[in-house]
Protein backbone atom coordinates (compact mmCIF):
# COMPACT_ATOMS: atom_id res chain seq x y z
CA UNK A 1 0.00 0.00 0.00
CA UNK A 2 1.20 3.31 -0.96
CA UNK A 3 0.65 6.72 0.39
CA UNK A 4 0.85 9.65 -1.33
CA UNK A 5 -0.16 13.40 -0.20
CA UNK A 6 -1.26 16.35 -2.42
CA UNK A 7 -2.97 19.64 -1.60
CA UNK A 8 -5.79 21.08 -3.28
CA UNK A 9 -6.03 24.86 -2.01
CA UNK A 10 -6.10 24.36 1.98
CA UNK A 11 -7.26 20.79 1.90
CA UNK A 12 -4.86 17.60 2.23
CA UNK A 13 -5.77 14.69 -0.71
CA UNK A 14 -4.48 11.88 0.51
CA UNK A 15 -3.65 8.90 -2.44
CA UNK A 16 -3.73 5.03 -1.15
CA UNK A 17 -2.49 2.78 -4.00
CA UNK A 18 -3.23 -0.88 -3.37
CA UNK A 19 -4.30 -3.04 -0.50
CA UNK A 20 -4.93 -2.13 2.60
CA UNK A 21 -4.67 -4.88 4.87
CA UNK A 22 -3.42 -6.48 8.09
CA UNK A 23 0.03 -5.92 6.69
CA UNK A 24 -0.08 -1.92 5.73
CA UNK A 25 -2.96 -0.37 7.46
CA UNK A 26 -1.21 0.79 10.49
CA UNK A 27 1.00 2.92 7.79
CA UNK A 28 -2.70 5.45 7.16
CA UNK A 29 -3.41 5.96 11.42
CA UNK A 30 1.06 6.48 11.31
CA UNK A 31 0.38 9.35 8.49
CA UNK A 32 -2.61 10.91 9.73
CA UNK A 33 -1.20 10.86 12.92
CA UNK A 34 1.60 13.01 11.57
CA UNK A 35 -0.42 15.40 9.77
CA UNK A 36 -2.58 16.14 12.85
CA UNK A 37 0.66 17.46 14.82
CA UNK A 38 0.58 20.09 11.92
CA UNK A 39 -2.65 20.85 12.83
CA UNK A 40 -3.80 20.32 9.02
CA UNK A 41 -7.80 19.77 9.68
CA UNK A 42 -9.13 19.59 5.72
CA UNK A 43 -8.38 15.84 4.85
CA UNK A 44 -10.13 13.80 1.99
CA UNK A 45 -9.10 10.25 2.07
CA UNK A 46 -8.82 9.13 -2.05
CA UNK A 47 -9.86 5.27 -2.41
CA UNK A 48 -9.69 5.09 -5.68
CA UNK A 49 -6.92 2.97 -6.64
CA UNK A 50 -7.72 0.49 -3.51
CA UNK A 51 -9.65 -2.78 -4.76
CA UNK A 52 -8.81 -4.92 -1.04
CA UNK A 53 -9.40 -3.99 2.02
CA UNK A 54 -9.70 -6.21 5.13
CA UNK A 55 -11.02 -5.74 8.73
CA UNK A 56 -7.63 -3.87 9.46
CA UNK A 57 -8.33 -1.70 6.70
CA UNK A 58 -11.94 -1.12 7.83
CA UNK A 59 -10.31 -0.49 11.75
CA UNK A 60 -7.72 2.30 10.37
CA UNK A 61 -10.46 3.66 8.88
CA UNK A 62 -12.76 4.13 12.11
CA UNK A 63 -9.72 5.16 13.88
CA UNK A 64 -8.59 7.68 11.52
CA UNK A 65 -12.42 9.13 11.36
CA UNK A 66 -12.49 9.37 15.26
CA UNK A 67 -9.11 11.13 15.74
CA UNK A 68 -9.93 13.52 13.31
CA UNK A 69 -13.45 13.76 14.64
CA UNK A 70 -11.61 14.86 18.35
CA UNK A 71 -9.11 17.04 16.86
CA UNK A 72 -12.39 19.04 14.91
CA UNK A 73 -10.79 18.44 11.47
CA UNK A 74 -12.93 17.41 8.87
CA UNK A 75 -12.67 14.51 6.75
CA UNK A 76 -14.24 12.50 3.19
CA UNK A 77 -13.66 9.36 2.09
CA UNK A 78 -14.24 9.22 -1.70
CA UNK A 79 -14.29 6.95 -4.74
CA UNK A 80 -14.53 4.05 -2.35
CA UNK A 81 -15.93 0.89 -5.08
CA UNK A 82 -15.93 -2.31 -5.84
CA UNK A 83 -15.00 -5.34 -3.11
CA UNK A 84 -13.95 -2.29 -0.25
CA UNK A 85 -17.45 -0.79 -1.14
CA UNK A 86 -18.99 -3.97 -0.41
CA UNK A 87 -16.81 -4.66 2.85
CA UNK A 88 -17.56 -1.48 4.09
CA UNK A 89 -21.72 -2.57 3.56
CA UNK A 90 -21.37 -5.77 5.23
CA UNK A 91 -19.93 -3.88 8.13
CA UNK A 92 -23.22 -2.07 7.86
CA UNK A 93 -20.57 1.40 8.22
CA UNK A 94 -21.78 2.40 4.97
CA UNK A 95 -24.08 5.68 6.92
CA UNK A 96 -20.74 5.89 9.60
CA UNK A 97 -18.19 7.09 7.22
CA UNK A 98 -18.44 10.41 5.83
CA UNK A 99 -18.15 9.26 1.88
CA UNK A 100 -18.44 10.86 -1.30
CA UNK A 101 -18.64 9.41 -4.78
CA UNK A 102 -15.84 11.48 -6.01
CA UNK A 103 -12.94 13.32 -5.29
CA UNK A 104 -14.20 16.16 -6.94
CA UNK A 105 -17.70 16.04 -4.58
CA UNK A 106 -15.34 15.83 -1.94
CA UNK A 107 -13.48 18.94 -2.59
CA UNK A 108 -16.58 20.76 -2.76
CA UNK A 109 -18.15 19.46 0.41
CA UNK A 110 -15.14 20.39 2.58
CA UNK A 111 -14.99 24.14 0.43
CA UNK A 112 -18.44 24.59 1.63
CA UNK A 113 -18.16 24.23 5.31
CA UNK B 1 -31.78 -13.10 5.64
CA UNK B 2 -28.76 -12.41 8.06
CA UNK B 3 -27.54 -13.85 11.12
CA UNK B 4 -28.19 -12.34 14.03
CA UNK B 5 -25.72 -13.93 16.27
CA UNK B 6 -22.93 -16.19 16.59
CA UNK B 7 -23.87 -20.03 17.81
CA UNK B 8 -22.09 -21.96 19.76
CA UNK B 9 -23.01 -25.79 18.86
CA UNK B 10 -20.39 -28.58 18.74
CA UNK B 11 -22.84 -31.09 16.42
CA UNK B 12 -23.87 -28.41 13.81
CA UNK B 13 -24.17 -29.15 10.36
CA UNK B 14 -22.09 -27.06 9.01
CA UNK B 15 -19.04 -28.92 11.72
CA UNK B 16 -19.58 -31.51 10.08
CA UNK B 17 -16.38 -32.45 7.50
CA UNK B 18 -17.22 -35.05 5.55
CA UNK B 19 -16.19 -34.52 1.65
CA UNK B 20 -14.43 -31.83 2.63
CA UNK B 21 -10.98 -31.03 1.42
CA UNK B 22 -7.58 -30.78 4.54
CA UNK B 23 -4.91 -28.33 4.34
CA UNK B 24 -3.13 -27.62 7.25
CA UNK B 25 -0.53 -24.38 8.28
CA UNK B 26 2.04 -23.07 10.77
CA UNK B 27 0.70 -19.90 12.50
CA UNK B 28 2.76 -17.72 10.58
CA UNK B 29 1.50 -13.83 10.48
CA UNK B 30 3.62 -13.08 7.31
CA UNK B 31 1.71 -15.55 5.35
CA UNK B 32 -1.87 -15.86 6.11
CA UNK B 33 -2.54 -13.94 2.76
CA UNK B 34 -1.04 -16.85 0.83
CA UNK B 35 -2.36 -19.54 2.84
CA UNK B 36 -5.54 -18.39 2.38
CA UNK B 37 -5.09 -17.80 -1.21
CA UNK B 38 -4.08 -22.16 -1.16
CA UNK B 39 -7.91 -22.14 0.24
CA UNK B 40 -9.25 -20.39 -2.16
CA UNK B 41 -7.51 -21.15 -5.21
CA UNK B 42 -9.85 -23.81 -4.83
CA UNK B 43 -13.34 -22.11 -5.64
CA UNK B 44 -14.81 -21.32 -8.94
CA UNK B 45 -14.49 -17.98 -9.76
CA UNK B 46 -18.06 -17.88 -9.99
CA UNK B 47 -18.05 -17.40 -6.35
CA UNK B 48 -14.77 -15.28 -5.94
CA UNK B 49 -16.88 -12.56 -6.48
CA UNK B 50 -14.52 -9.40 -6.04
CA UNK B 51 -11.90 -11.03 -3.88
CA UNK B 52 -14.56 -11.03 -1.14
CA UNK B 53 -14.30 -15.06 -0.43
CA UNK B 54 -10.82 -14.24 -0.17
CA UNK B 55 -10.89 -11.25 1.92
CA UNK B 56 -13.68 -13.30 4.41
CA UNK B 57 -11.98 -16.61 4.88
CA UNK B 58 -8.48 -14.79 5.58
CA UNK B 59 -10.21 -12.91 8.41
CA UNK B 60 -11.04 -16.35 9.88
CA UNK B 61 -7.26 -17.55 9.42
CA UNK B 62 -5.84 -14.60 10.53
CA UNK B 63 -7.75 -14.78 14.33
CA UNK B 64 -6.71 -18.38 14.36
CA UNK B 65 -3.05 -17.81 14.01
CA UNK B 66 -3.32 -14.58 16.52
CA UNK B 67 -6.15 -14.74 18.21
CA UNK B 68 -6.13 -18.75 19.27
CA UNK B 69 -2.20 -19.71 18.51
CA UNK B 70 -1.12 -16.72 19.58
CA UNK B 71 1.16 -16.79 16.37
CA UNK B 72 3.13 -19.72 18.09
CA UNK B 73 4.56 -21.14 15.23
CA UNK B 74 4.29 -25.03 17.00
CA UNK B 75 1.16 -24.53 16.98
CA UNK B 76 -1.03 -25.58 13.63
CA UNK B 77 -4.28 -23.81 11.90
CA UNK B 78 -6.50 -26.64 10.67
CA UNK B 79 -8.83 -25.62 7.70
CA UNK B 80 -11.31 -27.99 5.95
CA UNK B 81 -12.90 -26.62 3.04
CA UNK B 82 -15.29 -27.42 -0.26
CA UNK B 83 -16.55 -24.81 -2.83
CA UNK B 84 -19.02 -25.12 -5.61
CA UNK B 85 -21.09 -22.23 -7.83
CA UNK B 86 -23.64 -22.91 -5.09
CA UNK B 87 -22.40 -23.02 -1.21
CA UNK B 88 -19.07 -22.03 0.42
CA UNK B 89 -17.77 -24.21 3.59
CA UNK B 90 -14.98 -23.41 5.52
CA UNK B 91 -14.22 -24.98 9.16
CA UNK B 92 -11.25 -23.49 11.19
CA UNK B 93 -9.53 -25.03 14.07
CA UNK B 94 -6.94 -23.67 15.91
CA UNK B 95 -4.77 -24.94 19.34
CA UNK B 96 -5.40 -22.23 21.58
CA UNK B 97 -7.98 -21.76 24.27
CA UNK B 98 -10.89 -20.63 22.56
CA UNK B 99 -12.66 -17.01 21.75
CA UNK B 100 -13.74 -17.06 25.28
CA UNK B 101 -15.60 -14.00 24.75
CA UNK B 102 -19.02 -15.15 22.34
CA UNK B 103 -21.49 -14.44 24.56
CA UNK B 104 -19.97 -10.84 24.75
CA UNK B 105 -19.40 -10.30 21.61
CA UNK B 106 -23.27 -11.34 20.92
CA UNK B 107 -24.61 -8.80 23.54
CA UNK B 108 -21.84 -6.34 21.94
CA UNK B 109 -23.03 -6.59 18.21
CA UNK B 110 -26.98 -6.63 18.99
CA UNK B 111 -26.29 -3.29 21.01
CA UNK B 112 -24.45 -2.50 17.41
CA UNK B 113 -27.39 -3.39 15.82
CA UNK B 114 -29.91 -1.03 17.74
CA UNK B 115 -27.94 1.69 17.06
CA UNK B 116 -27.82 1.12 13.07
CA UNK B 117 -31.12 0.29 13.00
CA UNK B 118 -31.57 3.69 15.19
CA UNK B 119 -29.21 5.19 12.53
CA UNK B 120 -27.72 6.38 15.83
CA UNK B 121 -24.08 7.15 14.24
CA UNK B 122 -23.05 8.85 17.44
CA UNK B 123 -23.79 6.23 19.82
CA UNK B 124 -22.76 3.64 17.32
CA UNK B 125 -19.26 5.06 17.72
CA UNK B 126 -19.08 3.40 21.03
CA UNK B 127 -19.49 -0.39 18.88
CA UNK B 128 -17.43 0.19 15.58
CA UNK B 129 -14.90 -1.91 17.00
CA UNK B 130 -14.92 -5.02 19.87
CA UNK B 131 -11.97 -5.32 21.81
CA UNK B 132 -11.02 -7.75 24.98
CA UNK B 133 -7.83 -7.76 27.12
CA UNK B 134 -5.94 -9.22 24.55
CA UNK B 135 -6.64 -6.47 21.69
CA UNK B 136 -3.96 -4.65 19.73
CA UNK B 137 -3.62 -1.59 17.95
CA UNK B 138 -3.82 -3.31 14.61
CA UNK B 139 -7.26 -5.45 15.89
CA UNK B 140 -9.88 -3.48 13.83
CA UNK B 141 -12.36 -5.61 16.30
CA UNK B 142 -15.09 -5.31 13.23
CA UNK B 143 -14.11 -8.82 11.16
CA UNK B 144 -17.06 -11.06 12.83
CA UNK B 145 -19.71 -8.16 11.84
CA UNK B 146 -19.17 -8.61 8.62
CA UNK B 147 -18.78 -12.02 8.78
CA UNK B 148 -22.03 -13.00 10.36
CA UNK B 149 -23.15 -10.68 7.56
CA UNK B 150 -21.10 -12.71 4.62
CA UNK B 151 -21.64 -15.94 5.89
CA UNK B 152 -25.69 -16.80 4.95
CA UNK B 153 -25.79 -20.37 6.18
CA UNK B 154 -24.19 -19.43 10.08
CA UNK B 155 -20.94 -18.72 11.96
CA UNK B 156 -20.55 -21.48 14.59
CA UNK B 157 -17.86 -22.13 17.18
CA UNK B 158 -17.61 -25.25 18.75
CA UNK B 159 -18.16 -24.97 22.70
CA UNK B 160 -14.70 -24.88 23.36
CA UNK B 161 -14.35 -22.69 20.83
CA UNK B 162 -11.22 -22.87 19.18
CA UNK B 163 -13.04 -24.36 16.12
CA UNK B 164 -15.19 -22.15 13.83
CA UNK B 165 -17.52 -23.82 11.13
CA UNK B 166 -19.36 -21.43 8.52
CA UNK B 167 -21.14 -21.42 5.17
CA UNK B 168 -22.86 -19.38 2.39
CA UNK B 169 -24.79 -20.00 -0.34
CA UNK B 170 -24.89 -18.35 -3.69
CA UNK B 171 -27.37 -17.64 -6.16
CA UNK B 172 -26.86 -18.88 -9.69
CA UNK B 173 -27.05 -15.97 -11.73
CA UNK B 174 -27.76 -18.14 -15.05
CA UNK B 175 -30.00 -20.72 -13.04
CA UNK B 176 -34.07 -20.92 -13.17
CA UNK B 177 -36.61 -21.56 -10.63
CA UNK B 178 -35.22 -24.96 -8.43
CA UNK B 179 -37.40 -28.28 -9.18
CA UNK B 180 -38.57 -30.06 -6.13
CA UNK B 181 -39.44 -33.45 -6.18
Amino acid sequence: MELKVRKSGNIYIIDIEGEMDLYSAFKLKELIGKMLEKNISLYIINMEKVEYIDSSGIGALIYVSSALKKKNARLIISNVHGSVKKVIELTKLTGYFPMEETLRDGILKLQKG
Amino acid sequence: MSNTRIQIENNHNLMNKDGLFYKEFPSDYRQIRYFTLLIVQKAPPEIREINLLEQQVSELIKNAVKHGNKQDQDKLVKVWYSFTEEEARVIIEDEGNGFKAIRDWNDFNSKRNACLSDQNYEKLADFVSFRTDTSDDNDGGNAMFAALEYWNKGVVFTEKANCVAVGKTFRRKDAGIPMHH
